[in-house]
């Protein structure tokens, strides 16, 4: 059975760790760096980290829950986070999101039966001179209508 | 040293103390939920807000340090509608469980809601809905609608135990606490935990909608589990008078003693002090000669061995009696078996016989599972087991207190030791394997239902009260003795049931120095 | 009309700016060179204190005296963190330095250090900046290859150490103590104050947290002098400031401009007035936290201190303009929302308090508003304000109370009535 983190991986963790006094230190930087290649962190990756950082997994799981970009199941190939806070409402942020919901059909949370879309909401990504705005995956687009909006959706892979 | 008033009243303290803990000194109890002393301060509950003078906004009591001259309210306007405030927020979210919830009575949570006054709630909208009967631990339950979030069984875990079993997960109005898949708490001092959670929201399987804590009286008392000697409250229900089998020990809980146990308890005492207390229990004396079990009353059984050992006694064979005492006896029970055997009937042969030794912790958990052996060695017993194959061969009447030989060796050496014995008196409070053996079977109290003291393996020596009420039918070591004595015909002002505990300790410390310096 | 003087901002329209070669060839790390052979850290200090710069993350506490705080003499190690979370909505300004200008604050972190004695710093920035990221990541590489960063830095003696590190999603991590337990690795749960971190902070030890904006100031403040800091400000808030003006303008974006602008002009002259005609209801002028103004109230000049003398805050800076066609119930919601989710969880009112105000809001919107509810919303965020471990308590009550108060009619029309729009 091939180990939860590859070699390349935990080598990676450890440069990581490097970096600060303390191994616990280098945690959330890990936890991207895992979900990056895996998509998400499981319960078995929870614990290799813990192990790799010397640290308890309840601890670790107390980090992967507290923070929103820490996911503990699949999403789509393409994440959209369409910012739902004030200034890109302003804007008509709010319209986007029944867009996409109409378009991709799926509610806020869902993911496309294909898998290729997950549609979440999020709070402001600071891109507000831009609203309305969003990220896909790690990629921002900002003074978004519709019609751009489609366009965008239609040149994703 | 610093001087500050609170609520008007002087005190003065040792700098670096807290707020709270000067207005303790004071007499003043300041409203909290997250602080324990045990603990670092933690600041999150919030309850414990005070009015400084010349500060603009309130501060905690738990972690503001005092200042000379400084000028503290507790129950200012401003500060009881701040508290009111926490209390709201609380009871919003807070199941209205207290009809079915093991706390009520006890609970911090009612109690400061009925102090400060909260009887209506504006809160109209859905209430959050989560987990009421999550296992977290062997006999836990944790209820998160309850949960206050004050974090104590959290950091109980990773201050004292350092298990680190408990999380909190997810944010905000969703954190909540939990184990980590197929971690549950189990770090033999888990008890601490229900007594910890200031609400419901931690919950004792063994004590679940058994009794309502109105009910209960509570006895100061010693667990007599193992050497420690933790202090202990023992929770009990003293019983309708016309309802057999209703006077019962439902719990025990720690007594904050800082010397000794602070204010922890172990599971193995906690849960087997209250199993020990109720089950298995020897409750009346009986006699059990040719296989068959007669009962008897007090009264005759005084009577039967008073004769028997008085004819040994005159007929000079007394030197072939011998006596397995116990470490599970009181000071003043041992003292007394010195005196009326060793002293007065010159018997030579006296033994302790005590459970095996068990597995011993860092905290608190000593392997010596036995109250008092200190204090029998104090006293000058010899502690080495006795052999039973020189027994058999050299006693005529064996008197065992407890049913700890059965633990050291098997049923048939012990028959066949004891088939050359022509008298064995059992005195046990429990019925552990030894009794089908014995002749006479005398049921004894246990350490909760008695008065005396043990000497702890530290040399500290307990006093404690008979807290529970006993099975009517069993009696102190100490008046058996003493009861016994009499009938054989000695005289002297400790065998007379006028003479207590207290009195009889007062006369071993005159006569050993060691139990002279508590007298 | 003010004059928008580009200090900060000058050379952000130059396409490769964050590369070290464009940065080196328009003067760059030059201010490093002058303290690190001119100076002694105590001057850089006392410099950047005569120049009144106030912190530019939200509580505007001036940075110089911050620096002070550190003990001298201590053996313990010190650390400098770098507050890139810019979670405050409607602020967008630290991305623009981070985007366009990376090696301008990787200059003030050095001029920091050196003033302070630091020999290791984090920049904690924000996991959705990850893009924004890999780019300061890129130039902090440049400058450890140019000796700009590293071991003995400009063959001056002085070491520094600077890591980049994420964040993943928690705006309560901007909070210092929260950011702190973030980079830890922890949960981002505030710290008890005091003990405060110049003496108690990262691994323990004495630690500076200073924002993006506030930072990328000192390098203009070492070349320039205190004197001339001060002259493009106001004697107590010296410098020029960055707004970042979103919501119903002609002309969203970021403006530098004197700290002192009137809010009235950075609206109507710089951001081109309200958009498509519309009528202007309120502003929100410091990032989401600050109290609402009125639209008759937007004559406050934006300084630290003007617009908390005015009853709100300059906060981040981050302005957000309000049209009449936007109902303040949905402003109320946004705002309700985000608190809500944002909260950390650790201390009583704010987990329970911003969580039901939130379901209030929520209820009225539906059209479930009855009389009562505002001066219960009121009631709650004043029970939370003050009352809390860390600022966010006080963050989310403020703009509820605000709001109930200075719109009350127009909320106690919602009630009972049918809901409003998403």
């Amino acid at each position: 059975m091939s180990p939860v983190l590859s070699a390349a991986l935990a080598k990676k963790i450890d440069d990581l760790a490097a970096r600060y006094p303390a191994k616990q230190a280098a945690l959330l930087p890990v936890l991207h760096l895992v979900q990056n290649e895996k998509g998400f962190l499981s319960a078995e990756d929870e614990q290799a980290v813990a192990e790799r950082l010397g640290i308890l997994p309840v601890k670790v799981r107390e980090v992967v829950t507290f923070y929103t970009m820490f996911r503990r199941s699949p999403v789509g190939t393409y994440h959209i986070q369409v910012c739902t806070n004030l200034s890109c409402s302003l804007a008509g942020g709010d319209g986007l999101v029944e867009h996409l919901e109409a378009r991709l059909g799926i509610s806020l949370g869902g993911t496309t039966a294909d898998g290729k879309f997950t549609l979440t909401g999020v709070e402001c990504l600071g891109a507000c001179e831009q609203a309305p705005c969003l990220m896909i995956n790690f990629d921002y687009y900002g003074n978004l209508d519709a019609a751009g909006l489609d366009r965008i959706l239609e040149g994703l892979a | 040293m610093i001087s500050l008033l609170i609520d008007g009243r002087p005190v003065e303290v040792a700098e670096g103390t807290t707020v709270l803990k000067a207005a303790e000194r004071a007499g003043i109890a300041i409203s909290h939920f997250c602080f324990h002393p045990a603990f670092v301060p933690e600041g999150s509950c919030r309850l414990c807000l005070v009015q400084i003078e010349g500060s603009p906004k309130l501060e905690l009591g738990c972690s503001t340090i005092v200042r000379e001259g400084m000028k503290v309210s507790t129950q200012s306007p401003i500060v009881r509608e701040a508290r009111r405030g926490v209390l709201e927020f609380l009871l919003a979210e807070h199941p209205l469980d207290c009809p079915i919830c093991d706390k009520a009575g006890e609970c911090k949570l009612q109690d400061y809601a009925s102090d400060y006054g909260l009887t209506e709630s504006v809160f109209r909208e859905a209430k959050e809905k989560r987990e009421k009967r999550l296992p977290i631990g062997e006999k836990l339950l944790l209820d998160r609608e309850r949960c206050i979030q004050c974090t104590r069984c959290v950091r109980f875990l990773s201050e004292i135990t350092k298990t680190h079993e408990l999380g909190l997960f997810e944010r905000g109005i969703h954190s909540e606490i939990g184990i980590y898949d197929g971690k549950p708490v189990r770090n033999g001092y888990s008890g601490n935990l229900v007594d910890l959670c200031p609400v419901g929201a931690i919950t004792d399987t063994t004590f679940r909608f058994k009794t309502r804590p109105w009910f209960l009286a509570r006895g100061e008392s010693v667990c007599p589990h193992c050497s420690r000697g933790c202090n202990i409250y023992i929770d009990y229900h003293p019983g309708f008078p016309r309802v057999p089998g209703s006077a019962k020990v439902y719990r025990i809980r720690p007594r904050v003693n800082e010397a000794v146990n602070g204010p922890w308890i172990c599971d193995y005492g906690r849960y087997g002090f209250v199993e020990a207390q109720n089950t298995g229990r020897s409750d009346r004396p009986f006699w059990n000669k040719g296989g068959a079990k007669t009962e008897l009353s007090w009264d005759k059984v005084r009577i039967v061995l008073g004769e028997k050992l008085k004819a040994l006694r005159e007929s000079g064979r007394m030197g072939r009696a011998a006596v397995a005492a116990s470490g599970w006896l009181t000071n003043e029970e041992l003292y007394l078996i010195q005196k009326i055997f060793r002293d007065d009937l010159n018997v030579s042969r006296l033994f302790v016989v005590d459970p095996k030794p068990g597995e011993g912790d860092a905290m608190l958990l000593r392997p010596d599972r036995a109250p008092n052996r200190r204090g029998a060695t104090e006293l000058g017993f010899d502690l080495a087991l006795p052999s039973l194959e020189a027994l058999g061969r050299e006693t005529e009447v064996l008197i065992i207190f407890g049913p700890h030989l059965a633990a050291h060796f098997g049923g048939d050496e012990l028959r066949a030791a004891f088939d050359k014995i022509a008298l064995k008196v059992l005195v046990t409070s429990h019925l552990a394997g030894l009794e089908s053996l014995a002749d006479c079977v005398l049921a004894s109290a246990t350490p909760a239902e008695k008065e005396g003291s043990f000497t702890n393996a530290d040399g500290r020596i307990q006093r404690f009260a008979a807290a529970a009420r006993p099975c009517p039918d069993v009696r102190p070591e100490l008046w058996i003795l003493q009861d016994l004595a009499r009938e054989i015909g000695l005289r002297s002002d400790l065998y007379s049931r006028a003479a207590s505990a207290r009195t009889v300790f007062e006369a071993l410390a005159k006569e050993i120095p060691f139990f002279g310096a508590t007298a | 009309m003010t004059k928008a003087p580009k200090i900060l901002t000058e050379l952000f329209w130059l396409e490769h700016l964050h590369r070290i070669e464009a940065y080196l060839d328009r003067g760059g790390y030059q201010a490093l060179k002058k303290a690190l052979t001119e100076m002694k850290p105590e001057q850089v200090q006392e410099e950047v204190k005569k120049a009144n710069l106030r912190g530019r993350g939200g509580a505007g506490f001036p940075a110089g005296v911050k620096w002070g705080f550190i003990p001298k003499g201590t053996d313990k190690p010190k650390y400098l963190c770098v507050n890139a979370d810019e979670g405050e909505p409607g602020t967008f300004k630290d991305r623009y330095i981070l985007n366009h200008n990376p090696h301008l604050l990787i200059e003030g972190i050095v001029l920091a250090a050196y003033a302070v004695g630091i020999h290791s710093a984090y920049v904690y920035i924000r996991g959705e900046y990850e893009m924004i990221a890999r780019r300061l990541e890129q130039a902090v590489a440049e400058a450890y290859a140019k000796g700009y960063l590293g071991r003995n830095i400009l063959g001056a003696g002085f070491d520094l150490d600077l890591v980049v590190h994420r964040g993943a999603g928690a705006y309560i991590c901007g909070e210092e103590t929260a950011l702190l337990e973030s980079l830890e690795g922890k949960r981002g749960n505030p710290r008890l104050k005091p003990p405060f971190p110049a003496l108690v902070g990262l691994f323990q030890c004495p630690t500076v947290i200073n924002n993006v904006e506030t930072l990328s100031n000192v390098p203009f403040i070492v070349q320039k002098g205190a004197a001339w800091f001060l002259e493009q400000g106001l004697p107590k808030d010296g410098g020029t400031r960055l707004f970042g003006v979103s919501g119903a303008v002609a002309k969203p974006g970021l403006y530098e401009l004197p700290a002192g602008t009137s809010l009235r002009e950075i609206i109507t002259t710089h951001a081109g007035g309200m958009k498509d005609g519309k009528k202007l209801k309120a502003v929100i002028p410091g990032g989401m936290s600050s109290p609402i103004l009125r639209a008759d109230e937007i004559d406050v000049r934006m300084d630290v201190d003007s617009i908390a003398a005015a009853g709100s805050m300059l906060g981040s800076g981050a302005i957000i303009v309000i049209d009449e066609g936007t109902p303040i119930l949905h402003v109320l919601r946004k705002i309700a929302k985000f608190y809500a989710h944002e909260s950390c969880g650790q201390c009583t009112p704010c987990r329970l308090g911003t969580s039901w105000i939130h379901k209030i809001v929520e209820r009225m919107a539906a059209g479930g508003g009855t009389r009562g509810d505002v001066d219960t919303l009121i009631r709650l965020a004043g029970n939370i304000k003050g009352r809390t471990l860390c600022p966010l308590g006080d963050a989310a009550a403020m703009p509820v109370t605000a709001i109930a108060q200075k719109f009350r009619t127009e909320l106690e029309a919602t009630l009972e009535r049918s809901p409003v729009w998403p």
